[in-house]
């Protein structure tokens, strides 16, 4: 007894640290509601029904200070138990969109602003959709999951190639640049180098959007190479993520997600969204992406209703 | 009071043996999918079910390691080694060694040792711009050994930095070589180039029709000429490997999935045939024909989701079977009872291989 508590002690930790955190939603005025598509009842939806989960990826380096981070990645995750569906939706950092904490902005500012409360209200009030829980977690959270699991195993779609990929993460110099080139094919990735293939943008004719995709292909990696770790993995993988992680999911809720994430194996049952044009376009204040609404909410809520 | 003091010390005993063995039987429970690949020399020597002929040259973590009668060797250090070809005189090799911000094509013997460095891709020392780098990748030698093909980034345009494929005579410098392709702006370029007796294949990565980036092989005759494209858009394929006899192609196809297929198909010097797919069940990179025709070597994960490990196909598991004609008059016999399928040979268990590396093999 006392060596299993012992050797779960790292995983409890992390549990305690990073999960079932209290989210504060800012609260939308009147005028919210009356902008939001489908206003929905904050109430969880448990894990027996279908749930939307909110991924928030985020540079967290020493540019900026801690929780005034901007989001890098924002995906809404939809499962369906029921017919095991999983359904992903990118949605593009520089999206211009009312804020739930006012005025308009880049949604990747959202969370920098309010932390994940406003990140979910932001997206919620958006695009319609009610979101049960996020999770978070920072660059070196990534590298650090990815590594921790053994790495994972990618088709890189094409050579990712950056003359000025930034190096935040282990430089002393956070403004500083290094080459990244990732070449093209079936191939193992360490977390290092899965990180310079979902970040790199400057490489990609559809820059964010191109940048999504692959983001959408990693994640489905990570959850294929989850699918072989056995709960005794956990307090290695805990202690290697340390802070790096934050989620409003209980670890109760987490236990009941195990094995529902193992039941999913049909790729083709996994529908990825990418929001490019027409969905959107260029063009907006300070170098920002316009939403069509008119094609968006509809959109939306065939998948996310 | 003894008996008490007996018990509890008694108890403490159980209960440290007890909390000791839970923890390292639960630390025994682990799954193996963060175990680190080990060394291939490692496991030398080592009785190997199967050995492959000639000498096969193969990267892991930056060291380019030999296999030949079933034992590896490491020739180098790991030192960013990778994409080894062999000079057609088989003396040698051509490497790519990777720094972090360029890399460089060398001749090495064949004990990994550089005789001579061909490119000079660092950024001059006064330069602080990053990219006035270059990357040299996927280098080969002409048939008759005078010009050295490769993926070169130039030219690049601010961030529009894509490979290009270059000939220039070996041991020149870059300004007395030929740029042979236009690469697609924003897609990683031309890579992979293969020199064939009618001109060279190489892989050109653009945008398909439905917006996807996909790879496709090219083969053209001309410098800066499109040429034409061996495959579609939609197989989405890549790293050619000719046969040694020349009339036939292995490559890597993915039909914009995250899978991948082995592919054949027969080449008549400018078209590819019919494709034929052996191995479609795993992740398969790096195809390599054996010089004697014997098989194809490639990269897999030896277990899902794991890193990549050498498997060898058989000749037998692709190529059709030999129909024996009857001759006139001959009386009809019962048909032979099908052979079993060949299935590929797992070489290695836990090496780790850079599946972004071809595979050099000579005879």
């Amino acid at each position: 007894m006392a060596g299993g508590l012992a050797y779960f002690l790292p995983a409890a930790q992390l549990a305690i640290e990073s999960t079932g955190q209290v989210i504060s939603q800012a609260t939308p005025s009147p005028t919210d509601l009356l902008l939001s598509p489908q206003p929905q009842s904050p109430s969880a939806i448990p894990v027996a029904g279908s749930f939307t989960v909110l991924l928030l990826g985020s540079d967290d380096d020493s540019k900026f200070r801690a929780d005034h981070v901007l989001t890098q990645s924002m995906i809404l995750i939809r499962v369906v138990p029921s017919t095991k569906q999983v359904t992903m939706l990118s949605i593009p950092r520089d999206l211009y969109v009312h804020l739930s904490t006012g005025g308009f902005a880049k949604i990747d500012g959202a969370y920098s602003y309010g932390g994940p409360g406003a990140a979910m209200a932001t997206v919620s009030q958006d695009f319609g959709v009610h979101i049960n829980d996020y999770i978070w977690v920072g660059l070196l959270g990534l590298i650090k999951v990815i590594d921790a699991i053994g790495g994972i195993d990618v088709v890189t779609s094409h050579p990712v190639i950056d003359d000025y990929y930034p190096a935040d993460v282990f430089s002393r110099y956070p403004y500083s640049y290094e080459r990244v080139a990732v070449l093209a094919g079936p191939q193992h990735l360490d977390g290092i180098h899965a990180m310079q293939y979902v970040r790199s943008r400057h490489g990609d004719l559809q820059s964010d959007f191109g940048r999504s995709q692959r983001q959408q292909q990693v994640l489905l990696a990570i959850r294929q190479k989850s699918k072989l770790l056995s709960p005794e993995d956990l307090p290695a993988i805990a202690s290697a993520i340390g802070g790096e992680l934050k989620t409003s999911i209980g670890i109760s809720e987490v236990a009941a997600l195990l094995p529902l994430a193992a039941s999913f194996d049909n790729p083709d049952q996994i529908r990825q969204i990418v929001l490019l044009p027409p969905y959107t376009h260029g063009g907006g204040p300070g170098g920002s992406v316009t939403a069509n609404w008119d094609l968006i909410l509809p959109l939306v809520h065939q998948y996310f209703p | 009071m003894i008996a008490r003091y007996v018990l509890g010390v008694s108890l403490a005993v159980v209960m440290l043996v007890f909390g000791t063995t839970t923890y390292l039987f639960l630390g025994t429970r682990t799954s193996h999918v963060a175990e680190i690949p080990q060394k291939p020399t490692v496991a030398t020597p080592r009785a190997q079910a199967f050995s492959m002929s000639g000498t096969l040259y193969i990267i892991q973590n930056g060291a380019l390691y030999s296999l030949s009668a079933g034992r590896f060797h490491q020739l180098t250090p790991e030192a960013g080694w990778t994409m080894p070809s062999m000079l057609p005189n088989g003396t040698g090799l051509v490497a790519v060694r990777r720094f972090a911000a360029y890399s460089d094509v060398y001749i090495l013997n064949r004990f990994g040792q550089t005789t001579k460095r061909l490119t000079s891709n660092v950024a001059p020392a006064r330069n602080t711009d990053i990219g006035a780098n270059h990357w040299s990748f996927y280098p080969r030698v002409s048939a008759d050994g005078k010009t050295l093909w490769m993926s070169y980034d130039q030219p690049k345009y601010g961030y529009d930095v894509v490979m290009s494929v270059w000939a220039l005579p070996m041991g020149a410098p870059i300004r007395q070589g030929k740029l042979w392709t236009n690469a697609a702006d924003y897609s990683g370029g031309d890579v992979q180039p293969i020199p064939v007796r009618t001109g060279m294949i190489y892989t050109k990565y653009s945008y398909g029709p439905d917006d996807k980036l996909v790879g496709q092989l090219w083969f053209t005759n001309r410098a800066y000429s499109a040429g034409r494209a061996l495959t579609t858009p939609g197989e989405d394929c890549r790293s050619p490997a000719v046969s040694p006899s020349g009339t036939q192609i292995a490559m890597i196809c993915t039909y914009e999935k995250q899978i991948s297929y082995l592919m054949i198909a027969s080449w008549n010097g400018t078209t590819l045939g019919a494709r034929k797919g052996i191995i479609t069940n795993q992740l398969v990179a790096q195809p390599a024909w054996a010089p004697d025709d014997s098989g194809i070597a490639y990269l897999a994960p030896g277990a899902p989701a794991g890193p990549f490990q050498l498997w060898f196909l058989p000749k037998a598991g692709y190529a059709p079977a030999p129909t024996p004609s009857p001759s006139p008059g001959a009386s009809p016999v019962a048909s032979p009872s099908p052979a079993a399928p060949v299935k590929p040979v797992q070489v290695t268990t836990n090496n780790g291989f850079d599946a972004t590396s071809p595979l050099a093999w000579s005879s």
